[in-house]
């Protein structure tokens, strides 16, 4: 049995535990199998000893947030989401770690009509109560206002799950563009996903599909901008995924959109009067860890309202893409460390450039905004 | 399929606080060091009642048990041997108590060190000793090793932060060692359990000493083109009556390493750096800060970088204390002592450890206590190449040698655990281990609490054996 995962990678972990803190299952369990230095040692364990995948093993694996603060915080440079991801990928093809039904959920996300259908289906759903709270669902629109392209300064990445449900972030975020100056291009149908939680999941022929269908729908030369942590993340990994000249040279031009915006913050108006509330930052693993680009945040945030920090060091919130859905019970224990670090704070606004950790946030009852929406509003008012 | 022994622990605990599958033992196999042994079973009792239930149970069968924190020890003390019951503290991490006018706090052993500083940071006050582990390792593994760290040099090791331990002793009894008063009365058993490596049972509450936060500090970062420069410098500074709070060298390679990992511009080309912080009220550290300057000047420092700020400062000691992990950059496994030398025979000492590393064709670097002569020359390799482990083995013993030959001891901090063992021999006669055996024969009679580790086999017969046995398994 092997997990074909590269030596050098595997290898490369002293065992020293400088990760553990940083690891927010480990953190809730205190338990070597929920932790970044465990999770290897058990992938070495298969790998080089013969355990089998199934089992706990898979279970050891599944209950990864793939947060990669752990890559982060690592002296060694251990290469942890790339680790975790093959194994995964493992998983999904000599084992039942990816059922058929499960599969299909993630197939929806590519097929962009079909998944604008089903969300005002589940739009009508939540009007009739048929939605139950805990799944976490921020209350959908009925009808989705088309956005509509101002210029051809920069992309928008618009993407799967955030256009259909939070579409009304891209506006905020395309008239924040425009009070930079810059006109916004908007992409074809074949940026309908990224492909970041098929990745997580191991399905890695579909995120691969997923990538060239996107780089397909960003002609040119502009900027891509992406204003969902995640989905940056992951098109900034495009080069990695599909190890093509074409596919580096397009992960070269995304950039998340505070990181963009943070470089050009004179052009953006001078506030008539700051934001009224304090504002909490929320770093979303992948702008953090994965990008570091979250110090952009501030900058731009900074300009137009007061911001204070969690005193956290970045602790995941639990959302993970499809983490909350599939994993509640974890997620909601690893949420609870986040919402006492806000609440330590006072503010009652907390911003997060992340979609998937909006949504789980607010399911705690907390009022989170993306921090262009806030700026936005900000903007706005002046007038 | 579960033995009885698993039944009976399921039946006291909870079933899924104890677990038993072969992955999941896999994974205590081991600590930070480099030595593996097999956990029968693992366990994760929630008060002091569940950790006395599990002493119990392992007693009636007939096992052995190892208490173990978050297993960042590098001297394989949490490494199970024999079989045994491993006890882990990670899901007692409660502070239970602050008192801030005392300056005293309660906690749990699973409370992690820099946990506990902040959750006291509001107040102005911290937990001093600081180990370069500080932010994973836990106040129960802190207290079992007496740990030190950089700031150790001024406000001294572990035990001179601990007030009194409650401790689950191997009978399954709970005693109550030392006391938050001045001078409790009688033998200081507290001291003896401090540093003890769980031979002596498992602490379920420990008091421990909060320190009021420095007002004033200043931290320096001073380059060498020589390693003699710098350590010339070190018994430099302690010579012209300044204690600094910290003062930690590292050696060219090391420096690099920690570079390429934090980019907080350690110079990538000294030969070795020494990182320097005084603290105090804010004039006594200006003028501080300046002799230590000088004195660098003097020994050839080539430039010397004051922190600006608190995050420049927090950039430099991140470098520091992530030295043992970045060196993975190299090769990806190193093993390395914790021996103590006079400060005043570190330069020739130094040259010894280069000397046989290269000898048996080793790549050795040096990052270590440099205030207290606590060094920590680390061997790096890769287990994989052909006969490695015999050289880096031989090359050890020979350091650990030349440590001893010039007035050291075995170690500093790290405790002695399965690794350094059998090195004891080296330093103590066979009236000094006789004594200690007995100390720990007092607290348990039959041998069940975490064997084999710290003393060598037959230390109370005088049959004595200097091979590391089974020490590379
Ligand atoms: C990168 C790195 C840097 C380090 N830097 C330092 C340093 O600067 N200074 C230093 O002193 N050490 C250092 N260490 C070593 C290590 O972190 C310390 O020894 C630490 O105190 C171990 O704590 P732990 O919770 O990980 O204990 P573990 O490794 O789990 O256990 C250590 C020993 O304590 C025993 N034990 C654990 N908990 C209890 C308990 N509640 N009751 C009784 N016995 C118990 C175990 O049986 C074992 O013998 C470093 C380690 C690493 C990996
Ligand atoms: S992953 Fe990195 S930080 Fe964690 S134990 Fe391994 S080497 Fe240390
Ligand atoms: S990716 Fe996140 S959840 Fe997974 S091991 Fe690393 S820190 Fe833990």
């Amino acid at each position: 049995m092997t997990l074909h995962l590269d030596d050098d990678e595997l290898v490369s972990c002293v065992a020293c535990g400088l990760c553990l803190p940083h690891c927010p299952t480990y953190r809730v369990t205190g338990e070597e199998s929920a932790s970044p230095r465990g999770r290897i040692a058990a992938m070495r364990a298969v790998q080089w000893s013969g355990a089998p995948l199934e089992g706990d093993f898979t279970r050891f694996m599944d209950l990864c947030v793939q947060c990669r603060a752990c890559e982060a915080v690592c002296p060694s440079s251990v290469p942890f989401g790339h680790l975790m991801e093959g194994a995964r990928e493992t998983l999904a093809s000599d084992t039942r770690y990816q059922p058929g039904w499960r599969r299909a959920g993630y197939r929806v996300l590519g097929r962009h009509r079909l998944l604008l259908t089903a969300s005002t289906a589940l739009a009508v759903g939540q009007r009739l109560r048929l939605v139950p709270r805990r799944f976490g669902l921020p209350r959908l629109a009925l009808r989705r206002r088309p956005l509509v392209a101002t210029g051809n300064d920069v992309w928008l990445f618009t993407g799967c799950v955030m256009d259909a449900w939070m579409r009304e972030t891209h506006a905020a975020v395309m008239r924040v563009l425009a009070a930079a100056g810059a006109g916004v291009a908007l992409p074809g149908p074949g940026a309908a996903c990224c492909g970041a939680l098929h990745e997580h999941a191991g399905l890695v022929e579909d995120a691969q599909r997923l990538a060239r269908r996107v780089i397909g729908a960003f002609p040119g030369e502009a900027p891509v901008l992406v204003d969902s942590a995640g989905c940056g993340a992951a098109l900034k990994g495009y080069g990695r995924l599909l190890g093509t000249p074409d596919a580096a040279e397009f992960s070269r031009r995304v950039m998340d959109v505070h990181e963009w915006l943070a470089a050009r913050v004179d052009a953006l108006p001078v506030p008539a009067r700051r934001f009224p509330q304090l504002v909490a930052v929320q770093d979303p693993c992948h702008l953090r860890h994965v990008q570091k680009a979250h110090a952009h945040v501030r900058t731009v945030l900074g300009r137009y309202a007061d911001l204070v920090e969690l005193d956290d060091e970045g602790l995941c919130c639990g959302a993970g893409g499809a983490y909350a859905a599939l994993h509640p019970d974890m997620a909601a224990d690893i949420r609870a460390r986040k919402v006492a670090a806000i609440a330590r704070t006072g503010a009652v606004v907390v911003a997060s450039a992340n979609p998937g950790c909006a949504m789980h946030l607010a399911v705690a009852g907390l009022d989170v905004r993306h921090p262009l929406e806030i700026v936005d509003e900000v903007i706005r008012d002046g007038r | 399929m579960p033995d009885a022994l698993v039944a009976d622990l399921r039946a006291a605990l909870a079933p899924e606080r104890v677990l038993a599958e072969p992955l999941e033992l896999t994974l205590y196999a081991r600590d930070a060091g480099i030595i593996e042994g097999h956990a029968h079973v693992v366990c994760f009792p929630l008060t002091t009642g569940e950790v006395q239930a599990c002493v119990r149970i392992a007693r009636a069968h007939g096992r052995p048990f190892t208490p173990r924190g978050s297993g960042t020890g590098l001297a394989g003390g949490a490494v199970p041997v024999e079989d045994p019951v491993v006890i882990v503290t990670t899901k007692m991490d409660r502070i239970l108590e602050v008192d801030e006018e005392d300056r005293v706090a309660w906690v749990e052993p699973g409370v992690l060190n820099l946990d506990l500083t902040h959750s006291v940071a509001h107040l102005g006050l911290h937990y001093a000793p600081d180990p370069s582990s500080q932010q994973s390792c836990t106040v129960g593994g802190n207290v079992a090793t007496n740990s030190g760290g950089p700031h150790c040099l001024l406000y001294g090791v572990t035990s001179a932060h601990v007030l009194a331990i409650e401790v689950v002793l191997a009978d399954g009894s709970v005693a109550l060692l030392g006391g938050v008063d001045a001078e409790p009365a009688g033998y200081d058993l507290r001291g003896a359990f401090v540093g003890s490596e769980g031979t002596m049972g498992i602490a379920t509450r420990i008091a421990v000493r909060l320190t009021p936060t420095p007002p004033a500090v200043r931290t320096l970062l001073l380059d060498f083109l020589s390693v003699e420069g710098a350590a010339a410098t070190v018994t430099g500074i302690i010579a012209a009556g300044i204690v600094p709070a910290a003062l930690e060298m590292m050696d060219a390679e090391i420096t690099r390493a920690v570079e390429d990992f934090v980019h907080a511009g350690f110079p990538r080309d000294a030969a070795a750096v020494l990182l320097v912080e005084v603290d105090g009220l804010p004039a006594g550290v200006e003028a501080a800060a300046q002799v230590v300057a000088d004195v660098g000047r003097v020994h050839g420092a080539r430039s010397t970088r004051v922190a600006a700020d608190e995050a420049e400062r927090a950039l430099l000691w991140k470098g520091r204390k992530s030295a043992f992990g970045a060196i993975a950059r190299i090769a990806p496994n190193y093993y390395l002592h914790d021996a103590v030398v006079p400060r005043t025979r570190l330069v020739e000492v130094l040259s010894r450890v280069y000397e046989i590393a290269a000898r048996h064709r080793l790549v050795m670097m040096n990052v270590f206590h440099a205030g207290d002569g606590n060094l920590h020359p680390l061997i790096v390799f890769d287990r994989r190449e052909n006969g490695v482990m015999e050289r880096v083995t031989a090359a050890g013993e020979e350091i650990i040698t030349a440590c001893v030959e010039a007035g050291g001891v075995l170690s500093g901090e790290h405790g002695i655990g399965l690794e350094k063992r059998d090195y004891m021999p080296l330093i103590f006669g066979e009236a000094d281990l006789d004594a200690q055996a007995r100390l720990r024969h007092a607290f348990d009679p039959d041998g069940v609490a975490n064997p084999t580790k710290v003393l060598p086999a037959g230390s109370r017969c005088g049959d004595l054996q200097r091979v590391p046995e089974g020490a590379w398994i």
